[in-house]
């Protein structure tokens, strides 16, 4: 069944564009466009969709609405799942996003939208109450993490690192292990202790893997300074 | 004054179409023709011979970036702007000989305008 999507972005060739895109795939079934989150909540409670895509910098002041609107539909619709675009990699906004939980959001790079294969997968995703994080992202977060000497990433094997930024991906256990060249079973092992690790032993397994990411951010004192508006 | 003649060039029919809609709706321009690869955009650009190309940077065959460089080595060639849904620094624009690389997100008839004014003063 495809997933009924509303999609937001104030810019007409992205909405264009995407919803061109997302139109032409039998998966998704598009019922709303929106230029800007007052339009986008309106369609939401009418349609009751089961994924949101929305850009993230959008009127009035071009900052965080995306983010703001993903955290109140998520709090008023919670059957609707969240994926938020970005241009840039903003790690803060990734932080900010999934700060309260992981369930049903997601953050993707514009660059991703063409490819429609991973849109799909990513507001499949979202739509089910899982996450998907863009591994572009998701290498920032990590990237500056382990550069701390506090992070309990330092406790990590660079194989383990290696597994956990597919898993923080959203890959599956199948697909980490055809793209790092090793056994399921051997990704299983450096997943268990990765999991171990980071201490999220108790987590329930449906997000643990995201979580593996938050975990360790909220370990080394969280996003940090937000950055300017046009930052 | 006559019309600025656009090309435009871009692989996914959604896009292109929505490329032609902004160019139609901006005062002053108009779309002459739509190519969807890099070496097409060649020979489009040789039988139409237009002002200004906007070009999609991922394309499958020759990029277009490399495309780009192509156009820009014939005489009388035209200014090539590039657009893509992926962040200005990934790419070397300046040494393609593009006038100016757009983001997707942020074009519109006003960027369109503005930047084939800069491009052109």
């Amino acid at each position: 069944m495809p997933v009924r999507v509303v999609f937001c972005d104030d810019s007409f060739l992205v909405r264009e564009g995407v919803a061109g895109l997302l139109t032409e795939t039998d998966e998704v079934d598009l019922v709303a466009t929106a230029t800007n989150p007052v339009e986008l909540h309106a369609a939401v409670a009418e349609h009751r969709p089961a994924a949101v895509l929305t850009d993230i910098r959008m009127p009035p002041t071009f900052t965080t609405e995306g983010i703001d609107a993903a955290k109140q539909i998520r709090a008023e619709f919670p059957e609707t799942g969240v994926l938020v675009l970005s241009q840039y990699i903003e790690e803060e906004y990734a932080f900010e996003l999934l700060s309260e939980g992981v369930e049903g959001l997601g953050y993707l790079l514009k660059e991703r939208v063409s490819q429609v294969d991973e849109l799909v997968g990513a507001l499949q995703a979202v739509a089910r109450g899982g996450s998907a994080l863009d591994p572009k992202v998701v290498e920032g977060l990590m990237a500056r993490k382990t550069s701390q000497a506090s992070s309990p990433l330092q406790a990590l094997t660079e194989r383990e690192l290696e597994v956990l930024k597919e898993l923080a991906a959203g890959r599956s256990n199948a697909a980490t292990a055809a793209a790092l060249f090793m056994s399921d079973r051997a990704v299983e092992k450096h997943i268990s202790s990765v999991f171990q690790k980071l201490d999220l032993t108790q987590e329930s397994d449906v997000n643990r893997r995201v979580m593996a990411v938050l975990v360790f951010l909220e370990a080394t004192g969280g996003g940090g300074n937000r950055p300017q508006p046009g930052g | 004054m006559a019309d600025v003649r656009v090309l435009i060039v871009d692989d996914q029919e959604p896009f292109r179409l929505a490329m032609a809609t902004v160019v139609e709706a901006t005062d002053g321009f108009v779309v002459v023709g739509l190519a969807t690869t890099g070496e097409e955009s060649l020979a489009a650009a040789a039988a139409l011979n237009p002002d200004l190309v906007l070009m999609d940077v991922n394309l499958p065959g020759i990029d277009g970036i490399e495309a780009t460089r192509r156009l820009r080595e014939a005489a009388d060639a035209p200014v090539v702007f590039l657009l893509s849904t992926y962040d200005e620094d990934q790419f070397d624009v300046e040494g393609s000989g593009a006038a100016a690389y757009v983001a997707k997100a942020a074009f519109g008839p006003d960027r369109l305008s503005e930047t084939w004014s800069a491009a052109a003063s």
